[in-house]
């Protein structure tokens, strides 16, 4: 049974990867053999099988982390169901829900190839650079700390020139901090049930492993800064928490707890972690929410307070709030899939559909723990 | 009616507004003026933020900024009759800018398309000459600084601000 759902799962994953490249961009000459413009003359067909896979993943995660509960899979059989995913997915088109890879390798351009600085120049001033036609932040000076420019050297160095290349670099080199978060996960709750909640969530998968957003490398800082300090490694700990900060900066909302458990360290007081990782859960949700204040809120930011509060799967209204919101932010994309219009009534739509289903769970938690 | 669109038309004849040089090119603000203390300090943060503006581009974007900021000080200090000080701030001015030809023919010679820097360089250039032809008829040709405890020194205001305009016009 559990060989069937695992077979069913890749053949998924399989047609998930072969659905993204229906996304591929007009203007991406590089992969001008693989577009079809599907996804942009059939838009209900597109949307409609979107939602369907979505929904598929959450049944799938329904089912792992029920046989987790069962105890009907071991550690072993997780990091087999992880190297599959990840190894599917690595060949998804990563432009399908957000052009973020793109923007990480103009920012890494500007700098590693065309010696600037990536807050000073923008890559919009490089006239002529084929970049230009497919990236959509390129008239904007770099969005993210400068450690992650920094890290974005190997990646794009490894690409040797090579555009394809350099895409699955970076594609790789975020299934790496993928897999290392994971086993921090499970070094940080020594349980099975958190590493399913985190590994397999959907929206990790898909945010991480399709989309390679750069929340994953933040968040793996941010937790190695917490093991560390579990490990009373004080110096080691703050170095790493800097640059969790210095990747894309909301984990500077963390500072108090952080302070708070260099505090108790100090002090040689003992730390109730479980209340450690559920005070970052809320304040990487504070910062989540605030997020609109910048830009908007995009569902990759939910990688920031899901990575905390699944290591505290006892907290419920935490747990499936976090669930819910991983469902509802995969349905952020369907308006615009839909409409093909980031006017009108999307905006409005896509509020609707990211909260309306966490609210509506939170609600529900609340009552229930009244009756 | 006819009489008067001729005579209209006889006034702007005779009373040509011209203006040799207009740009679109939008100069930025005057900053803290020399005599402050966080002058000072700002002078420091100019120095350093030079590195921060590294490769050609950014070198170029570090001292298009820096002509103009020193362009703007020296014309507003000359409308508040500060002569010296305006005299030394165009001066400045001027000091950085053979470094923005310089970064351009650095970006050129590392193979980077350098047309749109050219046409921003291009209506700066017109803004300065828009700016400095202004200052001319606005200020005196020389001027006659006497410090306190030191021998008077005659500032060519007017040489001075003619061969800003000649840089300026030699821009390739």
């Amino acid at each position: 049974m559990k060989k069937l759902i695992i077979l069913l799962y890749s053949a998924f994953l399989f047609l998930f990867t072969i659905f993204s490249y229906l996304f591929v961009d007009p203007n991406l000459s590089y992969l001008k053999d693989f577009y079809s413009g599907f996804a942009f003359s059939n838009r209900l067909l597109t949307t409609i099988s979107y939602t369907t896979a979505i929904l598929i993943f959450f049944i799938f995660y329904g089912i792992f982390i029920y046989l987790g509960v069962k105890k009907k899979i071991n550690l072993k059989e997780i990091f087999v169901l992880l190297s599959i995913t990840a190894a599917i997915l690595f060949f998804s088109y990563p432009a399908m829900l957000s052009y973020d890879i793109f923007n990480y390798i103009a920012t890494s351009k500007v700098l590693f190839f065309y010696q600037e600085n990536p807050y000073v120049v923008m890559p919009i001033e490089f006239v002529g650079d084929p970049l230009l036609a497919f990236t959509h932040a390129a008239n904007k000076i770099a969005l993210y700390g400068p450690f992650w420019i920094l890290l974005t050297g190997m990646p794009y160095l490894l690409g040797f020139g090579n555009f394809i290349v350099t895409l699955f670099s970076f594609k790789l080199f975020i299934v790496i901090f993928y897999f290392l978060t994971v086993f921090l996960v499970w070094k940080l709750s020594k349980k099975i049930i958190p590493l399913i909640l985190f590994a397999l969530n959907p929206l990790v998968i898909i945010e991480t492993l399709v989309s390679g957003h750069n929340d994953i490398v933040m968040i793996f800082l941010a937790l190695l800064s917490f093991f560390l300090l579990a490990k009373k490694k004080i110096f080691l700990g703050t170095i790493f928490f800097i640059l969790s900060i210095l990747i894309k900066y909301s984990t500077i909302l963390l500072i108090p707890v952080f302070l708070y458990v260099v505090w108790r360290l100090i002090k040689n007081k003992g730390i109730d972690w479980e209340k450690v990782y559920f005070s970052s859960s809320l304040l990487m949700l504070v910062a989540f929410l605030l997020s609109p204040i910048r830009e908007e809120i995009y569902p990759w930011y939910a990688i920031w307070f899901i990575s905390f509060s699944f290591l505290v799967p006892n907290k419920k209204i935490l747990l499936y709030t976090s669930i819910a919101f991983s469902f509802s932010l995969l349905l952020r994309y369907v308006p615009y899939m839909f409409t093909g219009t980031y006017m009108g009534q999307t905006p409005f739509m896509k509020e609707i559909i990211s909260f309306i289903p966490p609210a509506l769970v939170f609600l529900y938690y609340v009552i229930k723990k009244k009756i | 009616m006819a009489f008067r669109i001729f005579f209209i038309i006889i006034l702007f004849l005779l009373f040509p507004q011209v203006s040799l040089a207009q740009s679109n090119y939008v100069l930025p603000y005057p900053s803290g003026m020399p005599g402050s203390l966080s002058y000072k300090f700002h002078l420091l943060y100019e120095n350093a933020s030079r590195y921060w503006y590294f490769g050609d581009f950014g070198q170029f974007d570090y001292n298009l900024k820096m002509t103009d900021k020193y362009l703007v000080e020296a014309k507003t200090l000359f409308e508040y009759k500060q002569y010296l000080l305006g005299y030394k701030a165009l001066k400045k001015s001027d000091f950085y800018f053979p470094n923005i030809l310089f970064s351009l023919a650095k970006a050129k010679n590392n193979n980077k398309d350098i047309s749109q820097k050219k046409i921003i360089l291009k209506q700066a250039m017109l803004k300065h000459i828009e700016t400095l032809e202004r200052m001319e008829v606005d200020t005196p040709d020389t001027f006659n600084w006497q410090p306190e405890k030191a021998l008077p020194t005659t500032l060519d205001i007017k040489t001075t601000i003619e061969r800003a305009i000649n840089i300026r016009k030699n821009v390739p």
